[in-house]
């Protein structure tokens, strides 16, 4: 059983953390499997290009970086924590509406593709690189933010597209997607470490990335809902714990899973 | 402006006066990329072997043995026996950036984790390498340094130190104070293992801004970049007007490329446009006399300008006045012809940019 949070945002786009601290925060918990999953705007859009221009999208100039400094994060990662680090991106097409705005997860990628393509064609890019394409956030996050229903609305015609549709972002279980037939995933969309309070999935595969891709696939996981602790470590990295939910008890969740799970 | 020159002085009153040099001081590769001998060079060369330092090597990156440089850095090292120092004239053609095609050998060769990326027209004084590493701290990724110009000669001269002296400067610590990266290639410290993390100096070599994407890469990685607590002097001689333009052609369109924002807002935060819209408003709400504003406004400027060079021990020969109006006037129709523009003339090559930087 693999305790995982497989929607994370680092400060290559609007996260406030790096990838090494990252790393640590989850790592330090006793996580299993994480993804960090930055968003890549499209670049013929107004909206992709204004995210550009403030630096909160991957470009063509970032990713090389970002994959090389998830690369070696990924061989820390194992050594220091045994935990699997799976490179991933958030496709972010963004408009002016909620129902013409989507935001698609893809896992276990490798390598750029632009945004701009349609949902589709898109999905079909993911799964050519061996990744798993996750429909993100597709209802309400109940949370004052931009919202992303193009794909719930059209979750007929594209459900065949996705691996799995979001089913809680951070604290927030969607009724809509719990109470369907669409196959689901849990993670918190985490942008800073007060986040970490929310719904994780726990995964029942071997500790290895094509396992852990394969058990989304297959959807071999529940959900949980996890209490975020305050360690030494945050006081020591000057994380913003004040507004963590502290709860007492050991950091290695991963053996201590019985609190709330679906 | 007024805020740039605060944050500038104010540096080096409060990090260079209180820096302390450790008892150990880490063993440092310094690594020089080479090309053709420009006027000044040997100068140049000659104060890095008379650094002192405990221990460090100076590595000497040329991209074709046939370049007369090779003569000139032989002979020094034969000058300075003592001192570890070796040439090294094989470049890999691993992308567009030829600064960096030609420095990946050394970098892999290096003998130490410490790196030092050091210009061939800087010159420092000899206790610059014990200053620099007394910065060292474990949530810093890359020490980078001011640039003072010294020495100019002609016009085009002129213009670069002005240029290099003030806008430069206080924009290095306004990128610094508000947490964009400020780092410049003209003086690089930081460690061959921090900088694996992000795939090497090698990953750099798509970019044309090596430096500014190396400092971003070490943002990302969760460390920081900073100013050292000295400037290090660059050596500019004669200069041709030209020279000068096409040199911040250059580099304006690095900066469009990589930070267009901050490109956006540059014309507003000059003396020129800044006068314009002050004379116009203050016109307008107080009926203050635009004369007045002229004089008030280009005084203010100019002394904080003269502050900022005096502060970095800049030469102020007989022609910096003229010079300066000429460098302020200039200003928006560079900024004009640098948005006009995605090509840039390096070392008699021509390269496309893209946003972020990217060589075509």
């Amino acid at each position: 059983m693999i305790l995982a949070d497989m929607h994370i945002h680092s400060n290559f786009s609007d996260g406030k953390l790096s990838i090494p601290e990252l790393v640590d925060l989850y790592g330090s918990r006793g996580f299993g499997a994480i993804a960090i999953t930055d968003h890549l705007c499209e670049e013929n859009t107004l909206i992709g290009k204004a995210a550009r221009y403030i630096g909160h999208t991957l470009t063509q100039a970032t990713f090389p970086l970002y994959m090389q400094i998830l690369k070696s994060e990924t061989e820390r990662a194992w050594d220091q924590y045994g935990m699997v680090l799976i490179p991933g991106f958030e496709l972010s097409k963004n408009s002016v509406s909620n129902h013409r705005s989507a935001h698609i997860l893809g896992l276990g990628i490798s390598d750029f593709i632009n945004a701009d393509d349609d949902i589709i064609t898109l999905a079909g890019k993911i799964k050519a690189q061996g990744g798993v394409v996750i429909a993100a956030h597709p209802v309400s996050t109940q949370k004052v933010e931009k919202q992303t229903y193009h794909l719930w609305d059209r979750r007929e015609e594209l459900a065949h597209v996705f691996d799995a549709w979001e089913v809680a972002s951070g604290p927030y279980l969607f009724d809509e997607v719990l109470h369907s037939s669409l196959p689901k995933i849990a993670s918190s969309d985490l942008h800073s470490p007060k986040q970490m309070t929310s719904w994780k999935t726990l995964l029942y595969c071997e500790l290895h990335r094509e396992a852990i891709l394969d058990a989304v696939r297959n959807q071999n996981l529940e959900f949980h809902f996890y209490k975020s602790e305050v360690t030494s470590n945050d006081l020591r990295n000057g994380l913003d714990v004040y507004s963590m939910v502290g709860v007492a008890g050991s950091h290695a969740l991963r053996h201590v899973l019985n609190s709330e799970s679906l | 402006m007024l805020y740039g020159t605060y944050l500038t002085l104010n540096h080096f009153d409060s990090v260079g006066a209180g820096l302390k040099i450790p008892y150990h001081l880490p063993p440092i590769s310094i690594l020089k990329p080479l090309k053709g001998v420009d006027e000044g060079l040997e100068e140049n060369l000659v104060s890095f072997f008379e650094l002192e330092y405990p221990d460090f090597e100076l590595i000497f990156s040329v991209g074709d043995s046939s370049d007369p440089v090779c003569d000139l850095v032989r002979d020094l090292i034969g000058s300075y026996p003592n001192i570890r120092a070796r040439i090294i004239t094989e470049a890999v053609q691993i992308g567009m950036n030829p600064k960096v095609n030609n420095l990946v050998h050394s970098y892999n060769e290096a003998l130490f984790d410490w790196l030092l990326i050091s210009d061939s027209n800087v010159r420092v004084e000899k206790r610059y390498l014990k200053r620099l590493t007394a910065q060292i701290r474990p949530d810093v990724g890359l020490i980078t340094s001011v640039v003072s110009g010294h020495s100019p000669q002609g016009v085009g001269g002129y213009l670069e130190a002005i240029y290099l002296n003030t806008f430069y400067a206080r924009g290095m610590f306004l990128a610094e104070r508000f947490h964009r990266t400020a780092a410049i290639g003209k003086s690089m410290l930081f460690r061959r293992s921090t900088a694996n993390r992000f795939g090497g100096i090698q990953i750099l070599a798509r970019y044309l801004a090596e430096d500014y994407m190396a400092g971003e890469a070490m943002v990302r990685l969760g460390l920081k970049v900073i100013i050292a607590a000295d400037p290090i002097c660059q050596y500019i001689g004669q200069y041709s007007f030209r020279d000068f333009w096409m040199r911040h052609l250059r580099w304006g369109r690095i900066r469009k490329a990589q930070v267009p924002l901050a490109f956006l807002i540059e014309p507003v935060v000059g003396s020129v446009v800044s006068f314009l819209f002050g004379c116009w408003s203050l016109g307008f709400l107080f009926g203050i006399s635009p004369l007045f504003v002229m004089i008030f406004h280009f005084s203010v400027w100019g002394a904080s300008d003269l502050l900022i060079q005096k502060r970095l021990k800049a030469e102020l020969g007989p022609r910096w006045l003229g010079c300066w109006i000429l460098r302020e006037l200039l200003a928006l129709p560079l900024w004009i012809s640098i948005a006009m523009g995605s090509t840039v003339t390096w070392r008699g090559r021509e390269f496309t940019l893209e946003t972020g930087g990217i060589l075509r």
